[in-house]
């Protein structure tokens, strides 16, 4: 095997140029995403720099970050992501991945330890192992967020066991264990049980300046604060601690001691508390937990839908069907998901069509869920021949699509369009008719009930099946759940 | 009056600053204004009769714009022709219809009842493989000159190839029959032609990518990355390549003769981070003194860089400039209009840019000055030939001090990008002005067969005295041609 000399001349000329400077090279390489000030580029739309715990604290978990990339899910300064950071290890040498860190931890406010390219090197060894770039729930399991000093101070736990759905009455239970909290963090883990049991946290929150307090909570099950002896936030009913029931809440106060209260219900399975606060606008929140909440974002649902009464086409990744998904959005209610990969309907339902927030935010990596009610799948399998191909559709005026499938000389027209029963209840009807050859098709219809049609229909392996002759079309009504 | 920014570019490289010097002429670019309220995440650009331009946004809407052409952009109008197609990267106008890859398929659409929204919808194409992740995307290029589309698939997540034809360039005839084309494909970021009508491609860095480049997709050629190789078998095609990790690009092609050098290597950081659309200037001259040459698009820098192309042998190769910046956010789609109109349109969603705005659409014009540029920069079998958009000063242009070079390569690996490595330091030993005034061959000795060569010309000047606008060039040296 050839050698690889290492011989680092663009960054000997680099140098030469003043780029080993960790600001330049920044700006170059990741100024673009995390913004020149660090507070992610695009108003926030990347992760942020300045102030997280993600860069702070033993550099081992940046330096491996950078090294390797991170995709997927992660929270920072309380804001959820889905975005991908490529590795950048077998791109930049030591010395410029160090100079970036070492800008990154002592910029915006950041006030960690400079990174050596020593450092970076023995990282880099220690990683070797590694395929693809770290999800976060991997690497803050290897390199967990650094904790900062608690403002909590003379924190006590009591833990008590029992079985409740929602907060207990405090001052009627014996406590089973009691604890000083001399870190001035709320843990569970001083409870001595896994599950069926409550805590409260008692001490003081010393608020360090006067002025707006916002509080974030989350917890698996559920959880209350009280400053000095009003509610600030809760976190009702069960439910698990992934940002989903999370809730802030705002006091005004002064700085100074407060008296602080956190009381929290566990009922079965996981378990956990996250509280974080900050003052004024702007800034991540700080924590008075080991581990952190996150607010799921409220993002603005996006809404897809019928528009001056005409029906809407939705070409996209469809929860519940193939990646080809058409969705169809009729008024009044009634929406369709045909997949162009079977040549057949996927998924009926009710009520709203689409919301294309999962979709388009960050990447884009998500698919879009039917956004009403009553989902019902209709197939998950093509019956046309295998030959088949999807030949597009046709709108007519009030944009209901005709489907059209061909093979050998035989092309079917599927459309779609609102009507009603023979009761007069409104139902999505679907016309089928075979063009050209001489074989007719068997159409099967599935499991769904309540379809009303003319059609002869026969059962096949307990299947209701319809047959079209070429030169006919049948027509069926789907009478949606209600 | 429509904003107009006078675009000059200055060349500090890593940190280049627009400077507002109308004096120095160069490139005019506006921003063409969007309808109000909607969320224009361009994706595509497709140029239509009667001075009418269609775009589609990422969200999947196809608008049409009336306007774009004219001297108040304020008066543009808008209107949708289609909305909620599938993530659409690659559209163009034919007989009567639009021509629009979307990430499913290739649809021709088009509206039949002449109410100015569309209503057939034609699936020509939809014979590759997509498994629902959100990285597979479909480039597709305007027609060839046998009406073929070409479609570039990224792979699955840009790491695997989970599904048909992932990390494939096909072909789809106006029929719709799909032909594999290409193997070997990464992360595409857009797809074209040259002047000879041969197709070309961006791959980003990454995997089997040490930096970004242009390559060329010669039919039944591998493009150097092996995950999508486990279709080779469904093209009928023979046993694919399997190159050794970590090689040299220059080792693992004297293996495997299908595997094509990139034409022109976009070095990773000082030329771009994430080059998009492949645009030709085929306009002679109304874009300015570049007729010939091919644009690419750069999300990440806001960028449009430029570049030259020849075949020594049976390879392309050439060069790449820096040219105009300064957009507002990372460009993605570009079309170049007869009239020289270049067309831009850019995202930044799930991709940062320079550029800080989340979506845009602009239009640069030539404003009738020539810069004093590199024009274009030839291999020949002592050195280099280089060529000046205007007459040199002899004194300067023909001093080897004026000049310098670096040359390195990168590793062929399938770990995520490369160090540039193996680096030498070609020189300049003699420079001879030439008759036309406007060309100095370059005696180097040196070069390296596969490095890119980059070359900073900063002494030179001009014959009235200027300095070039950008100093730099880098030259992919795939063969060095012989005497």
């Amino acid at each position: 095997m050839r050698r690889w000399l290492p011989c680092w001349f663009g960054w000997w000329f680099l140098a030469a140029a003043g780029a080993q400077d960790g600001e330049q090279l920044f700006t170059l390489y990741c100024s673009a995403c995390h913004g020149a000030d660090g507070k992610g580029a695009n108003e926030g739309a990347f992760p942020p720099l300045a102030g997280s715990r993600w860069v702070s604290g033993e550099p081992e978990r940046a330096i491996q970050i950078v090294l390797h990339g991170i995709h997927g899910p992660i929270e920072v300064a309380g804001r959820h992501y889905e975005l991908e950071m490529p590795p950048q290890g077998a791109m930049l040498a030591d010395e410029p991945l160090a100079a970036i860190l070492s800008y990154v931890r002592s910029s915006w406010g950041n006030a960690g330890s400079a990174v050596t390219p020593e450092a970076v090197a023995a990282q880099r060894a220690a990683g070797l192992d590694r395929a693809g770039p770290w999800t976060a729930e991997e690497i803050l399991s290897r390199y967990p967020l650094p904790l900062e000093a608690s403002v909590l101070r003379d924190l006590l736990s009591r833990s008590y066991e029992g079985d409740w759905s929602e907060l207990p009455d405090f001052a009627k239970l014996t406590a089973a264990n009691v604890e000083e909290e001399h870190d001035g963090w709320l843990k569970v883990e001083s409870a001595p049980f896994e599950d069926h049991f409550a805590m409260e946290w008692e001490g003081r929150f010393e608020a360090p300046e006067t002025g707006e307090y916002e509080f974030l909570l989350d917890a698996d099950d559920a959880a209350e604060l009280r400053l000095d002896g009003e509610s600030v936030v809760a976190v009702t009913g069960l439910g698990p601690m992934d940002g989903s029931r999370s809730q802030t809440g705002k006091v005004h106060l002064d700085a100074g001691s407060h008296a602080f209260w956190v009381g929290y219900v566990e009922a079965e399975g996981q378990q956990g508390i996250a509280l974080g606060w900050k003052v004024g606008e702007g800034g991540g929140y700080r924590w008075l937990t080991p581990v952190q909440a996150s607010i799921r974002e409220d993002r603005l649902p996006i809404v897809v839908g019928p528009e001056d009464g005409r029906a809407v086409i939705y070409r996209n990744f469809i929860d519940g069907t193939t990646p080809r998904a058409i969705g169809v959005g009729f008024p009044g209610g009634m929406n369709l998901a045909w997949s162009a990969d079977h040549l057949a309907p996927e998924l009926i339902w009710t009520g709203a069509f689409i919301d294309g927030a999962a979709k388009w935010v960050d990447r884009g990596t998500r698919p879009s869920p039917p956004a009403g009610e009553n989902v019902v799948k209709l197939s998950a399998e093509r019956f046309l021949p295998e030959e088949a191909k999807f030949r597009g559709y046709q709108l007519d005026a009030e944009g209901n699509p005709t489907f059209v499938a061909t093979w050998g000389n035989q092309t079917l027209r599927e459309g779609w369009q609102p009507g009603a029963c023979r009761d007069g209840v409104p139902c999505l009807v679907r016309s089928l008719s075979l063009a050209g050859g001489s074989a007719s098709l068997r159409v099967p219809l599935g499991e769904f009930a309540a379809i009303e049609s003319d059609a002869v229909m026969a059962r096949d392996a307990g299947r209701s099946v319809a047959e079209l002759r070429p030169g006919l079309t049948l027509t069926f009504r789907y009478r949606l759940p209600h | 009056m429509s904003v107009s920014t006078m675009l000059r570019w200055s060349s500090a490289g890593i940190l280049a600053i627009p400077c507002w010097a109308a004096s120095l002429g160069g490139y005019v670019r506006e921003e063409i204004p969007l309808p109000p309220g909607e969320v224009m995440e361009i994706s595509s650009i497709a140029l239509m009769p009667e001075d009418q331009v269609a775009v589609t946004t990422r969200r999947g809407d196809l608008w049409i714009c009336d306007g774009a052409y004219g001297e108040d952009l304020s008066q543009v109008r808008w209107h949708r022709f289609a909305r909620d197609l599938h993530e659409p990267l690659g559209m163009f106008w034919k007989e009567g219809s639009l021509w629009l890859t979307q990430r499913p398929e290739l649809t021709r659409i088009t509206d039949t009842d002449g109410d100015g929204e569309a209503d057939r919808f034609e699936t020509i194409c939809a014979d590759w493989g997509l498994t629902g992740n959100y990285h597979e995307y479909a480039f597709g290029s305007p027609p060839d000159r046998e009406g073929n589309v070409w479609i570039a698939l990224c792979l699955t997540g840009s790491f695997t190839s989970d599904a048909p034809w992932r990390g494939w360039c096909v072909r789809v005839t106006p029929e719709g029959e799909m032909i594999p084309t290409c193997s070997g494909l990464r992360s595409p970021g857009g797809i074209g032609f040259n002047r000879e009508g041969d197709a070309f491609y961006t791959d980003n860095q990454g995997t089997w990518n040490g930096s970004s480049s242009l390559k060329w997709l010669r039919p039944g050629s591998f493009q150097g990355n092996p995950v999508g190789n486990s279709w080779h078998r469904l093209a009928g095609w023979p046993a694919p390549p399997e190159p050794k990790d970590p090689s040299r690009m220059v080792v693992e092609r004297a293996r495997f003769p299908d595997l094509v050098p990139p034409a022109v290597i976009l070095p990773h950081g000082k030329v771009g981070q994430s080059p998009t659309a492949v645009v030709l200037d085929d306009t002679e001259g109304r874009f300015g003194p570049f007729a010939g040459q091919m644009l690419i698009g750069e999300q990440t820098h806001s960028q449009v860089q430029r570049v030259c192309l020849e075949k020594v042998g049976e390879w392309y190769q050439g060069a790449v400039f820096h040219f105009l910046e300064g957009f507002e956010a990372g460009i993605v789609p570009m079309r170049l209009a007869g009239d020289g109109s270049l067309f831009v349109g850019g995202t930044n969603r799930g991709w940062g840019s320079r550029g800080s705005k989340p979506f845009t659409f602009e239009r640069v014009r030539w404003g009738g000055e020539v810069p004093f540029e590199m024009h274009h920069l030839s291999a020949i079998p002592e050195g280099f030939e280089l060529t000046f958009t205007e007459p040199v000063d002899a004194t300067s242009a023909g001093d080897p001090a004026s000049y310098a070079m670096d040359a390195w390569t990168y590793v062929y690996q399938s770990e995520y990008g490369s160090p540039e490595v193996d680096a030498v330091a070609p020189t300049v030993r003699s420079v001879q002005v030439m008759e036309d005034g406007r060309t100095v061959r370059m005696v180097i000795d040196g070069r390296v067969r596969g490095h890119v060569h980059h070359l900073r010309a900063d002494g030179v000047r001009s014959v009235t005295g200027e300095a070039l606008v950008h100093p730099e060039a880098w030259y992919t040296l795939n063969e060095i041609p012989e005497g």
